[in-house]
């Protein structure tokens, strides 16, 4: 066996596919880039205007992102001085690192996966959920009174949409009676997660939508109210983390999204999901059509105001996310499950 | 414009706007000016509504001039100022979408004063600084075919303004953000000498269009656009209004617009024969010389317009000279940013933003 062979085989064996190619690094650096473009353009067209056009012409601007970033890249790192320096470094760091790191719990076929584990359904919200807490000491470590009030309203969001989210998890985790987002997609051969469950399905979307700070919940950043939150000290390439962290976020959850909503790779039967770039072509389509309407938000909707966040979070969706895991407990006594 | 909040938690209990950061000295530069100079010098700190601030600061001057003014230059300076409003109350409306997270009300509105802008180019040679209105009436008549352009404009208006309902006014996020949010009571709104639409918001029907018709706004039939609630929706509501109002203005003015000359006749036989010939066929007005040194008689004189903001308020002393002894100006954005003291208190620190744009302040008004 040669060394490329070799080589090969590594590369394709999902615990290093899977992070590194798709739905890792690669193929993230490409959505993100596609999906910042796509918001940009959609929120253009609607509002009248071009958005981002000259760089590559041709096709609309499309490689606008690149340019942002090696401009990011070239710009000065600034640490203020009263910063709490290593948290005020290590902190973007680690806020993206653990909104990326769910990535590889998600399985992109039926035997394509990089996380063996009967509970990879709570491993993707789980490991979601240290992010946030970044955020906060980023706000902390800041030493700034903007990036303090928007770490505190993240702080608060959080609370609100963490429980819905794992209830509603925890609903399709009886629908389908397993934690294994392999079994969970499998099942959904004939009804989809959002047909069997529609009220987990909305309750997942709204703190999908929280979580990610799409409109109308971009309150932990809001621009004519506290700069941009959190991030206010930020600059240069560390400040891309800080804005992509959110993007990659969305990723993550609507590539989940699909699987437990969705259907994953079905409609496609056996032998056809065996091979991970069918199955995964077909996720990440369904995961595009997620982010895309997440990032549509932003044309239809102002910002919705703290307190009145929250009161949503805890009136409406905490109650839908109860609903659906009675819903669930019907449907399964009822036996159609 | 620097806004100083104490909070406790996230509830305001004191509010300061510390206002002055772009103080122009406009009354003082006046008094070294001529009359005629002074028109394009009032239009500069009321940026978009520059018609109105022309127009308050001649309605003084004529007094002061004591010259009759043709009925057709004071359907065209009415008509250019509902044009005004209407973009003034667009810009108002677009930063207050832009305040509260809508970014798609911010370009709609800002792309819409375009058409306005864009006549009041056509008709008066610029977009905003027109300086259109001179002493004894206006600079020109109204442009070939320029009242079907209007129309049009106004009809565009009028579907958009439905939009606007639909991705703004009606969404459910704008009436969360915005009801019961910086109440200003109607006692509370009288005593603090709050003016124009905000003023309308909380309850008093008090508009200078009204009380002391001006130009010819006697003749024309419209409606006060009052509202009880006075929050800040009711404030946008009576400001989408009040652009209902103008397109209805601006449909009866050029339907009533009456012929004859748009320039005082004291002043039109001063001009040299030859000129005013040219000026007869063009339609665009040539100055008499005299324009260059106008010496009104020694006295005072005071005039009061509703600008799209509010009443604006011009207060001219001439000592016979060519320029004035003293000049003063006072613009609804001054009156109104009092407002911001007692309409933010208990609301939420976020409710700035929204309290901010519902008052539709601008520094460089209030500041002069």
């Amino acid at each position: 066996m040669g060394i490329i062979e070799t080589l090969w085989q590594i590369l394709t064996s999902p615990p290093v596919f899977i992070p590194l190619i798709f739905p890792g690094f690669v193929t993230l650096l490409i959505v993100l880039l596609l999906l910042i473009w796509f918001e940009r353009k959609l929120t253009a067209k609607v509002q009248m205007r071009y958005g981002p056009l000259y760089i590559f012409k041709a096709f609309g601007g499309i490689i606008q992102m690149v340019a942002d970033l090696l401009k990011y890249l070239f710009s000065e790192f600034i640490v203020p001085k009263d910063a709490d320096k290593k948290v005020f470094i290590l902190a973007p760091i680690l806020f993206f690192t653990f909104t990326l790191l769910p990535l590889v719990a998600i399985p992109i076929s039926s035997t394509f996966t990089a996380t063996q584990s009967d509970l990879t359904l709570i491993l993707v919200p789980a490991i979601g959920t240290l992010a946030p807490l970044m955020v906060i000491l980023i706000g902390w470590s800041s030493n700034n009174k903007y990036s303090f009030i928007g770490s505190l309203r993240e702080g608060y969001i959080m609370m609100t949409y963490e429980i819905p989210m794992f209830i509603s998890v925890l609903a399709m985790a009886l629908t389908y009676n397993s934690l294994n987002l392999i079994e969970i997609a499998n099942k959904q051969t004939g009804l989809w997660g959002i047909v069997l469950n529609p009220l987990a399905a909305i309750t997942f979307f709204g703190t999908l939508l929280m979580t990610t700070a799409r409109f109308p919940f971009d309150i932990s950043e809001a621009e004519s109210e506290i700069v941009v939150g959190p991030y206010t000290e930020y600059s240069g390439i560390v400040f891309v983390l800080c804005l992509g962290a959110p993007y990659v976020k969305l990723y993550v959850l609507s590539l989940f999204y699909s699987i437990v909503f969705l259907g994953g790779w079905n409609p496609l039967f056996w032998p056809l999901n065996t091979n991970p770039i069918l199955p995964g072509l077909a996720l990440l389509v369904k995961g595009a059509i997620i982010m895309a309407l997440a990032v549509f938000m932003r044309t239809i909707y102002p910002r919705y105001r703290l307190d009145q966040a929250l009161r949503l979070g805890w009136h409406k969706l905490f109650v839908l996310s109860i609903l659906s895991v009675i819903l669930s407990l019907v449907l399964f006594g009822l036996g159609v499950l | 414009m620097r806004l100083v909040a104490e909070v406790d938690g996230d509830i305001i209990i004191a509010f300061e706007p510390n206002i002055g950061y772009v103080h122009r000295a406009v009354e003082k530069i006046a008094e070294t000016k001529t009359y005629l100079q002074i028109i394009p010098l009032v239009e500069r700190p009321m940026l978009p509504d520059t018609a109105s601030a022309n127009l308050g600061y001649i309605l003084a001057l004529e007094k002061l001039l004591d010259v009759e003014i043709p009925q057709r230059a004071q359907y065209l300076r009415m008509l250019l100022c509902e044009m005004s409003r209407i973009h003034s109350h667009l810009y108002g409306l677009g930063i207050f979408g832009n305040m509260i997270g809508s970014s798609t009300m911010f370009e709609w509105a800002f792309a819409d004063r375009e058409p306005f802008l864009e006549l009041t180019q056509q008709w008066t040679g610029a977009r905003l600084t027109a300086s259109f209105m001179v002493p004894g009436g206006v600079r020109r008549d109204l442009p070939p075919d320029f009242t079907g352009k209007v129309l049009k404009a106004v009809a565009y208006m009028e579907q958009r303004l439905k939009d606007y309902d639909k991705i703004f006014v009606n969404n459910p996020v704008t009436i969360a953000r915005l009801n019961g949010v910086g109440v200003i009571k109607k006692s509370e709104a009288a005593r603090l000498g709050i003016v124009g639409p905000n003023l309308r918001a909380s309850g008093v029907a008090y508009d200078t269009r009204k009380v002391e018709p001006y130009c010819a706004y006697g003749d024309v039939d419209f409606e006060l656009v009052v509202r009880e609630e006075g929050d800040c929706y009711a404030r946008l509501l009576v400001r989408r209004e009040e652009m209902k109002q103008s397109i209805k203005l601006i449909r009866q003015i050029l339907d009533k617009l009456p012929s004859g000359p748009f320039f005082a006749e004291k002043y039109a036989k001063l001009i040299n024969p030859k000129m005013k010939a040219l000026m007869d066929q063009s339609g665009i007005l040539r100055f008499p010389a005299v324009f260059s040194s106008l010496k009104p008689a020694k006295g005072d004189a005071i005039s009061r317009v509703e600008a799209g903001r509010g009443e604006l308020f011009y207060y001219i002393v001439s000592d016979g000279t060519a320029q004035p002894y003293r000049f003063r100006m006072v613009t609804p954005s001054f009156k109104n940013v009092i407002a911001f003291k007692s309409a933010l208190l208990g609301a939420r620190l976020a409710d700035v933003p929204s309290v901010y744009g519902s008052l539709d302040y601008f520094p460089p008004e209030a500041d002069r």
